[in-house]
């Protein structure tokens, strides 16, 4: 009967169970099992097998009709509730490396040594900021966790972060609960991983990586600022391998990127904070989700037609399956990365070209064929159900105008909406011709940037 | 002082919520706090560590305490042991077998391998208890009904096929208990495994007003040498094959005697539950008597249709019953049947097993059923 009681209810019905009284305990586990502990239940006293119909009668119209009044005029509660150590609460105490066990037998750790979050290094974190322990900076699906300010500081003392990073860790939690980001997709079978970008002052404050080796490991700030991202993804947000996390492959934890900023200086050109709307100079973070990258090798030429055809083939190679976040079902939410090395840049710069005129060419020339396009969305495979033409989208407001120029399935099409979708960063050995691409994962992930508040005084 | 790390064998629901924290409520709803002074409060992690000079005795006296044992000592399931247990099998222990009915517990290998430790289970035993665990969660189990109905009903659990005298399972003398290591921890692996991930708990969500001494465990094997094609070749599968058969058994009755006298108990108010929700029955037949009837050329089937037709409930009998008298809906093959009700609907309803000691002495054994659908669930060991 609770059954019936909970799918009717589930469908928007109000519902009651007639249930004796010594069946109560039990109706309420079943309730419970169901996932609606409040469904309604109207007692009838004593067991209906021993009533003559006079008693009963009595007992229904006594106590059990008030119950199904009740029952019927109140929503049941679906809330539940999931006791968990609280905030502060000492969970272990024991050797470090028992601590660290403790911790990976426990799922809270990615496999690396941590840096036990003893009640001294995490006030250490807290001391860097004015904010309250508890202030909540979100709600984080899938596990529905608080993400608060204190829980931030107990995993950056994990990631092996120094206390001074607290302000960077703080931005980008604001980032990944900010519903734009997405953050409740991480766990999406192609299994896309965020790369964190760094910009202002605080890049060199904090001895952040922009040279030579910027996406490699050896950095301390680079490194456990990204190892962090991934344990608050662990641990508060709850995305967990074999669970939660379904990502077919995955990828591992990206080290943080900070920019060149002296060379954009320079040079005239913008930052990606800048890109995202934030003044010059501001300390900020920008989050976003990318599938994959490469590296485009030997850049050749004096000359920004030498070089922007090479550029623009490698985001035109790497944004494939991924079109589907240009057209159909998010319209134009991909946003690639190009990563230039300062010489490259420097390069285009010299021959009087700003980003938003690189970004422009490139959207010109990273095209591919209409049909290839097709393909990649819907004839391979089943992104885009129906193996819908690019005029087709056009058509239902799915894609931009620019897709459908003409019904010539060899036209090229941009694998962009539009030029500023491009993104460009500028960082890396500053005398390599080399440059990097990520192919990024639309709206389950989308680019977003936080300032970061300056730390406490 | 000395560790023990210890995986928690209870039960987590897939929204996160912890079976303990419902258990509680109804405990203390129902005054059975003596039992279990300490429902709901452990550390809510994987692992715990447990400290004491004597950690396997700590470890017993929590887990009694917070109600994660039958009542009879435990062997911690330790990290190491679990791990050994989960080796067994190349399925990742994390993955959820399914939710025990009716606080929904999911069964992730890990969990059941925990429950199997505590039990007593060798690492070789485990790939029969996640058959056993895999045959309950089929819904013709209905293993709600099962945990909290007012009856007694246990599962039955009977493996046939090669591996059972592998894995030392008894079909031999004794083959009910005790005294061999397989049937008892096999069997209470699955019992706690329902108390511990379903929370099937006496009093507090189950209640059966008695319970029965196989509600510790009731698990046999089939004799090797039975006269007939053993019960997982009848049920369509290979000889080399060894299975996992479940019913839902509300009793065991030794029967002293041959076809004729287990014709007789079952032709009685034991069969009650059975006629009113057309269950699927067992009949355990002794080596010495299978072998008389194979010699006399019946086969299980004509065994089978024997006590269909033999196995009849007077009408006048039946109509004086109790459960005749509080249930109101019975099937159209008793409400039909005449002056001569049958027990079962089909002679397909009676599953025929032959186990117990070679001796020349007819002993037999009546399982009847409880509880709906009809239930004989078939599991491929391994």
């Amino acid at each position: 009967m609770l059954r019936a009681s909970a799918v009717a209810e589930e469908a928007g019905v109000p519902s009651v169970s007639l249930t004796c009284e010594g069946f109560i305990g039990q109706a309420a586990t079943t309730a419970t099992g169901l996932g609606l502990p409040g469904l309604p239940v109207a007692i009838v006293p004593g067991h209906v097998d021993v009533q003559t119909v006079e008693e009963l009668r009595a007992n229904v119209l006594g106590v059990t009709v008030d119950g199904v009044v009740q029952g019927l005029t109140a929503a049941p509660e679906t809330a539940s509730e999931l006791l968990e150590p609280a905030p502060g609460e000492i969970v272990f105490e024991g050797t470090p490396d028992e601590v660290n066990r403790f911790f990976y037998e426990n799922g809270w750790s990615d496999g690396l040594p941590i840096v036990p979050p003893t009640m001294e290094r995490v006030e250490a974190f807290l001391r860097q900021t004015d904010r309250d322990p508890d202030e909540e900076l979100g709600v984080l699906l899938p596990d529905r966790r608080s993400a608060t300010v204190l829980s931030v500081a107990v995993n950056g003392v994990m990631a092996g972060c120094r206390p001074e990073y607290m302000p960077v860790l703080l931005a980008l939690i604001e980032a990944m609960a900010d519903p734009r980001y997405g953050v409740e997709h991480s766990g999406n079978t192609p299994g896309a991983e965020t790369l964190i970008i760094v910009n202002g002052p605080i890049i060199r404050r904090l001895g952040f990586n922009y040279q030579q080796g910027a996406l490699r490991d050896g950095f301390q700030a680079n490194t456990s600022v990204g190892r962090f991202w991934r344990l608050y993804l662990r641990n508060v947000a709850g995305f967990l391998p074999h669970r939660t996390d379904k990502g077919t492959f995955g990828n591992t934890w990206r080290v943080v990127l900070a920019e060149n900023e002296e060379a954009l200086r320079q040079m005239g050109w913008t930052t990606i904070a800048q890109d995202q709307g934030l003044a010059a100079g501001a300390d900020a973070v920008t989050i976003s989700r990318f599938t994959g990258g490469t590296v485009l090798a030997s850049v050749f030429g004096t000359r920004p037609e030498e070089m922007i055809p090479y550029l623009a083939d490698g985001i035109a190679r790497m944004v494939a399956w991924e079109v589907i976040f240009t057209v159909g079902m998010s319209v134009g939410a991909q946003r690639p990365l190009l990563v230039l090395s300062p010489i490259l840049a420097q390069t285009l710069a010299r021959a009087g070209l700003s980003k938003q005129e690189v970004q422009r060419r490139l959207f010109e020339h990273a095209r591919i064929p209409a049909r290839q396009f097709e393909r990649y969305a819907g004839g391979w495979t089943n992104l885009l159900p129906g193996r819908p033409t690019l005029g087709d989208l056009v058509k239902r407001g799915r894609a931009a105008p620019v897709f459908a120029e003409s019904d010539d399935p060899d036209r090229l099409v941009p694998v962009v909406e539009k030029p500023e979708d491009i993104m460009i960063a500028v960082s890396g050995d500053p005398l390599r011709t080399n440059a990097y691409v990520f192919a990024h994962n639309g709206i389950l992930g989308y680019t977003t940037t936080k300032p970061i508040r300056p730390p406490a005084r | 002082m000395e560790a023990l790390w210890v995986v928690l064998p209870t039960g987590q629901r897939a929204s996160g919520e912890w079976i303990d924290d419902t258990l509680r409520r109804r405990v203390e709803e129902r005054g059975l706090s003596v039992r279990t002074p300490l429902v709901g409060r452990f550390p809510r992690h994987r692992v715990e560590v447990v400290r004491a000079t004597d950690p396997v005795e700590e470890v017993n006296a929590l887990f009694a305490a917070r109600g994660w044992t039958d009542g009879l000592p435990i062997t911690p399931p330790t990290l190491s042991r679990v791990e050994a247990m989960c080796a067994v099998t190349t399925r990742q222990p994390s993955e959820v077998l399914g939710e025990v009915e009716p606080l929904r517990g999911e069964a992730s290998i890990e969990k059941v391998a925990a429950n199997a430790v505590m039990a007593g289970c060798a690492p070789e035993h485990f790939v029969v208890v996640l058959a056993a665990v895999e045959a309950v969660l089929d819904p013709a189990f209905n293993m709600r009904g099962v945990q909290t109905t007012d009856e007694n009903v246990a599962p039955l659990v009977i493996v046939s096929g090669p591996l059972a005298a592998r894995l030392g399972i008894n079909a031999g003398f004794g083959a009910l208990g005790p005294g061999w290591r397989a049937n008892a921890a096999i069997g209470r692996a699955l019992r706690l495994t329902m108390l511990n991930l379903g929370g099937g708990w006496p009093g507090a969500v189950s209640l059966a007003g008695l319970g029965q001494p196989a509600r510790y465990t009731l698990c046999l094997a089939e004799r090797e040498d039975s006269p007939w094609p053993p019960l997982h070749v009848e049920l369509g599968h290979r000889a080399e094959q060894s299975t996992v058969t479940v019913l839902r058994a509300e009793t065991v009755i030794n029967v002293t005697g041959g076809l004729a006298e287990v014709a007789s108990v079952m032709a009685s108010a034991a069969s009650a539950f059975t006629m009113l929700y057309e269950g699927r029955v067992a009949v355990v037949v002794a080596p010495f008597v299978a072998r008389r009837l194979a010699a006399e050329g019946r086969s299980k089937d004509d065994v089978k249709r024997w006590l269909h037709a033999e196995a009849r409930v007077p009408r006048a009998a039946w109509t004086s019953w109790w459960l005749k008298a509080t249930a109101r809906q019975w099937p159209p093959w008793i409400t039909e049947a005449g002056e001569a009700l049958p027990v079962v609907k089909e002679p397909e309803d009676i599953t025929i097993v032959v186990a117990g000691a070679n001796l020349a002495i007819p002993q037999l054994a009546y399982f009847p059923s409880w509880g709906f659908p009809p239930c004989r669930i078939t599991r491929v060991i391994g």
